[in-house]
């Protein structure tokens, strides 16, 4: 029935052609409206509890998205403490507070803050830390004092080493963030001199992340196409021929990114990375196609008898493992990251728009060209000869044919150690690490990393667990986060912390004089209270409620992790579980987490756990394709074998090397699945093939170390290096996702190639089971199906549903049971009996 | 004050038509008209402030004043009333022509009193959005204004600062009201023209003869947020002397003015 398709395409190819390109510029149209996400937030859905309570604390304690402006001066001993400089920085503060889209009453620098500090005798002063630019040497010097005096300021504003300064920039919205940077910068050059100036923040680390992602796309995209086009000419060294798949290929590019961007999903790193997965993908097909062309217009000499025959051979394997490839990808649907959801669907979109143009254009397009075209390949037709890659073949089937065994033992031995490295993956990542070392903003993070203590900003909020109001004024729950506040920064992972209690400490002591002696948690409740509200006589009261709430009910303190990877914000999270529950709090009391750092560790768990059930989940999926395309439990396990060894050797190479397990190498898992499947498919339905009608194991097997063989190896090449172009993208996880993709489709063919010819020498009969009975006749294969079947329910039960794994192990065991019993009943059926006794 | 102001008018209307004056003249009638009614004053007050969340709280407290000198110096005593962990606490201002007021502080917690160094009055009063200038005056001499406007029975007038040290807005609007001189609004504007706060009379009554703003509201435009203080029990001219404005008198408040 979808044959018919096929056959529409032979006789109606001029109406296919103009179809293709009246779908290829509709999808053109809807470009314009591209929207682009490099929010790393939205790796979690907008509605999920950790980012709604981000938000609650952003807009409860005025935390806003900031651009970071480091400014460090190597020239001068005392770095930007001086004249010049911080004369500069305050005629630069004051030009910044004009910029559009900033909240100039919120900027953090030593101009726009107020300086608690001694008056005169018996007199205590609010006053602009930096008035005006300092006039000597020596104010400059007792700005700098002042500032890291100040707990707001030290190690924020001010770094610990007293020589470099940060200007905290709020924006109104994030996506203002990368214009105003340029305004900033603009502003900036009109001051030369000594300084460096750095920008970072996360707010500018997304924005540049989408100008780089677009360099990205317009770079390695086309580059992937490139040496495509040029791989296929070493293979076919015909232009006309090749051009097919390439159209092919821009085609279902332009289409998916067309139906993505029409149906209003923004582009997402992820999604951005969607052409370079279909490129190849989309070129497999046809290579089929092409090359079983070539082959047999040799023997027809006829473009529609030739194509009617190669399309009716290659229809069934094409559908299959296009049908694996999609479940690979689709899988990706079932993770808990919206981005990777709309990737897996986009691509496996894609993927089934690939195979239909395939199925349509390539006939369509061959019964086009001019037949005398085909003269010039018929002379190149001969490409079946490529010598190193059949001296490579026949060594490998040498050492398969002698070394059966040992080859098997290699694999279980390399799955041991794999499974043992896969046990040491560290799972980490960090969005300022997308950037390759020598960016401008990982430059910026080192710099401003040399000066500050941290500058990875997360927000610890406490809240009595009643709400009452009131209570974080009372001395001795203040004295608690002093406590936990000191812990934490005893655990060397933090930086510096902030809280009210720092705030009126430091109030408290320039009340009575400025001795630090009485650089302590006043007495009393009322005289916190009163404290707090002489401090609200300042220029900026509102600093306050960054803090606190107006009615005390609830503390935000501020963390400077000193870096962002998020196992160390892991831990801190952890620690200050361990802590609480250590150290009772004098009132019960929630601790919740907010900022952009705990964000990151949150989507990175569910990245984690989600990945290994789309893992799963494809695994189960695709087995059951196995299990429906060779009808056999056996065939259909051996043929997950060689891709299965491959993911542990390379997911252990991580373990081992200590490469961290981060977003891109977690995508990756699910859907290599189902591209690197094709391989066994291919090699298991030709060896069935060739020993059908050789009805010799032996010399079926040998067979397929030659043309079967070689497809492939071309097959695995094309994918492979259709990967590459991603190393030379300039940001880290293409990168990775192009190395990755480079090793395991290597990686895979070279396993299928060993690991199943192994398995035919070892046992031909698993693989080459010529018994025409169903499945049920079988006792033993009746049984594996039924564990397949309870991995199945076991899985759907684990991954959708509230129930734990108690529940499931119960209800797969009674799968297996009561399947076990079918089976049995079943393998006594008449038509068994009297199969076998034919027999 | 009255008799003050009339006799500026009788001199003004001498010289130069009623419909004339200049800009000084208006400024500085709005300055008495809004800062210096009686010779001293004294009313409760209620503020309460609302975040640009719509997080609201109050503040009570009484508040006592005296001229010393009419369109000069002026001494303020504040003494907190609510919320109880800070009540007994005083601010007394000493208003200074030319000069850095004087401020104290007294936290009854700690039996402390502290003198303030106010460099500038364009700081938060008790955390509000009214800033010590709002509720003490700013010094007309401060700025340059220019009558740019006469709206519905109100002057127009831009004042923009002769120092702008010190300022954190650019230049301001104000409304006069021409028949009682009373300060209707006012609108700060930065150097781009953006609004950022604005003040406003709500309500005004006739208190002892004296028009009197007994409701206004500061809004902070640009975070959003406004605050509104409620003068009640507002009394003008009720003899109080000079000498509970000192140092002695913020531990021990003057219980026949505070009660």
């Amino acid at each position: 029935m979808l044959k018919r398709i096929v056959t529409f395409g032979i006789d109606r190819p001029k109406v296919i052609l103009w179809m293709t390109l009246l779908v290829v510029v509709a999808s053109l149209l809807s470009y314009p409206r591209i929207q682009v996400d490099t929010d790393p937030e939205n790796m979690l859905p907008d509605t999920a509890s950790a980012r709604v309570f981000h938000r609650e604390v952003k807009q409860e304690f005025a935390v806003y998205d900031m651009v970071v402006v480091g400014i460090v001066n190597k020239k001068d001993p005392e770095g930007v403490f001086n004249v010049e400089t911080l004369t500069k920085i305050y005629q630069i503060t004051e030009e910044i507070k004009d910029v559009p889209g900033v909240i100039s009453s919120e900027i953090y620098s030593l101009s726009t803050k107020d300086n608690i500090e001694q008056g005169g005798i018996g007199e205590v002063k609010f006053d602009w830390l930096m008035a005006q630019p300092p006039a000597s040497r020596e104010e400059a010097l007792a700005i700098r004092a002042q500032a890291q005096d100040h707990p707001m300021l030290y190690g924020s504003v001010v770094s610990e080493d007293g020589q470099a300064l940060c200007l905290y920039i709020p924006v109104e919205r994030k996506d203002l963030s990368y214009r105003v940077v340029q305004d900033i910068k603009k502003i900036v050059a009109r001051y030369p001199g000594d300084e460096e100036f750095h920008f970072t923040g996360l707010p500018v680390a997304n924005d540049q992340f989408g100008v780089e992602m677009f360099k990205q796309m317009a770079v390695s995209a086309p580059l992937a196409g490139l040496a495509i086009f040029l791989l296929m000419w070493f293979f076919f060294k015909s232009l006309v021929l090749i051009v097919a798949p390439m159209l092919v290929a821009i085609a279902t590019v332009v289409v998916t990114m067309g139906l993505l961007i029409g149906f209003g999903f923004p582009v997402h790193i992820m999604s951005s990375m969607i052409p370079i997965f279909l490129m190849p993908i989309a070129v497999l097909d046809c290579v089929h196609i092409l090359s079983d062309f070539s082959e047999k217009y040799r023997f027809f000499h006829d473009q529609k008898k030739t194509i009617t025959a190669v399309m009716d051979e290659l229809f069934s394997p094409m559908l299959y493992t296009t049908l694996t490839t999609f479940a690979g990808f689709f899988s990706l649907s079932f993770s808990a990251i919206p981005p990777v959801q709309v990737f897996g669907i986009a691509v496996a979109v894609g993927v089934a728009i690939a195979w239909a143009l395939t199925m349509t254009f390539i006939p369509a397009y061959i019964m086009l060209m001019d037949p005398k075209k085909f003269s010039g390949f018929r002379k190149t037709g001969d490409e079946e000869k490529s010598p190193y890659l059949d001296k490579i073949l026949s060594a490998v089937q040498f050492l398969v044919s002698r070394h059966a065994k040992k080859i098997l033992a290699a694999t279980t031995i390399l799955v041991a150690v794999a499974i043992y490295g896969i046990a040491r993956i560290q799972v980490n990542d960090n969005p300022v690490r997308w950037f390759a070392p020598t960016h401008s903003l990982r430059i910026a993070d080192r710099v401003l990393n040399d000066h500050f203590a941290g500058t990875y900003e997360a927000y610890l909020v406490l809240e009595a667990a009643d709400k009452s109001e009131e209570i974080f004024i009372q001395p001795q729950v203040m004295r608690y986060v002093e406590s936990l506040q000191e812990a934490l920064l005893a655990t060397g992972l933090v930086g510096k912390t902030t809280s009210l209690v720092d705030v009126t400490k430091k109030i408290y002591y320039e009340l009575l004089g400025g001795d630090k002696v009485n650089n302590v948690i006043p007495p009393t409740k009322e005289a916190v209270a009163q404290c707090l509200i002489s401090f609200e006589n300042s220029h900026k009261p509102d600093d306050l409620w960054h803090m606190t709430t107006p009615d005390y009910s609830k503390v935000n303190i501020w963390l400077q992790l000193k870096s962002g990877d998020n196992k160390y914000m892991a831990k801190v999270v952890k620690f200050v579980e361990q802590y609480m529950q250590d150290h009772p709090a004098p009132q019960a009391m929630t601790a919740r987490w907010a900022g952009l750092t705990y964000i990151n560790v949150v989507w990175q768990n569910n990245m984690v756990v989600g990945m290994l059930n789309n893992f799963l989940g494809s695994f189960i999926i695709v087995l059951f394709m196995m299990l429906f395309l060779f009808r056999s439990p056996v065939k259909a396990l051996i043929s997950m074998i060689p891709l299965s060894v491959t993911i542990l050797f390379i997911y252990s190479l991580l373990g081992f090397f200590g490469k961290d397990y981060d977003m891109p190498v977690a995508v990756l898992s699910a859907l290599t699945l189902g591209l690197s499947v094709d391989f066994a498919i291919h090699y298991i339905q030709r060896i069935s093939e060739v020993n059908h009608h050789t009805k010799d194991w032996k010399k079926a097997a040998t067979e397929m170390f030659t043309g079967p063989g070689r497809a492939i190896i071309r097959n695995a090449l094309v994918v492979a290096i259709g990967f590459l172009p991603l190393l030379a993208a300039p940001l880290v996880p293409y990168k990775t996702v192009g190395f990755f993709m480079f090793t395991i489709m290597a990686f895979s063919s070279i396993a299928t190639l060993f690991i199943l010819p192994a398995i035919v020498y070892f046992k031909p009969q698993w693989v080459l089971d010529e018994n025409k009975k169903t499945v049920s006749c079988h006792c033993g294969s009746c049984m594996l199906v039924a564990l397949f079947v309870a991995l199945a329910v076991a899985y759907v039960l684990l991954g959708y549903t509230p129930l734990g794994w108690k529940a499931t192990t119960w209800i797969s065991i009674l799968v297996i049971v009561g399947l076990a019993a079918l089976c049995h009943i079943a393998s006594k059926r008449n038509i068994c009996f009297n199969e076998r006794g034919e027999k | 004050m009255k008799r003050y102001g009339l006799l500026l008018f009788l001199f003004f209307v001498g010289t130069t038509p009623a419909w004339a004056q200049t800009v000084e003249e208006i400024v500085n009638k709005a300055n008495l008209a809004s800062y210096y009614a009686g010779k001293s004053g004294q009313s409760d007050v209620v503020m309460t402030i609302t975040d640009a969340q719509g997080r609201q709280r109050t503040r009570e407290f009484r508040i006592l004043r005296l001229n010393v000198k009419e369109g000069g110096e002026q001494k303020f005593y504040v003494y907190f009333r609510r919320p109880t962990d800070v009540a007994r606490m005083v601010y007394m201002v000493w208003k200074n022509i030319g000069k850095d007021d004087d401020r104290w502080l007294y936290l009854p917690a700690l039996d402390l009193v502290k003198r303030v160094a106010a460099t500038d009055k364009r700081s938060s009063f008790a955390g509000s959005h009214f800033v010590y200038e709002d509720v003490s005056g700013r010094g007309v001499d401060a700025d340059i204004h220019e009558l740019i406007g006469d709206e519905g029975g109100l002057f127009k007038i831009k004042n923009t600062p002769k120092e702008a040290k010190g300022v954190e807005f650019a230049y301001y609007f104000v409304w006069i009201d021409k028949t009682n001189f009373l300060p209707m609004k006012a609108e700060y504007y930065n150097a781009s023209g953006k609004l950022l706060r604005t003040v406003e009379a709500l309500e005004i009554k006739d208190v002892q003869g004296y028009p009197t703003a007994v409701k206004s509201q500061a809004t902070d435009v640009e975070r959003k947020g406004s605050t509104i203080i409620d003068f009640t029990n507002v009394v003008y001219d009720v003899g109080i002397e000079d000498g509970i404005f000192t140092e002695r008198y913020l531990r021990q408040p003057p219980t026949q003015w505070v009660q």
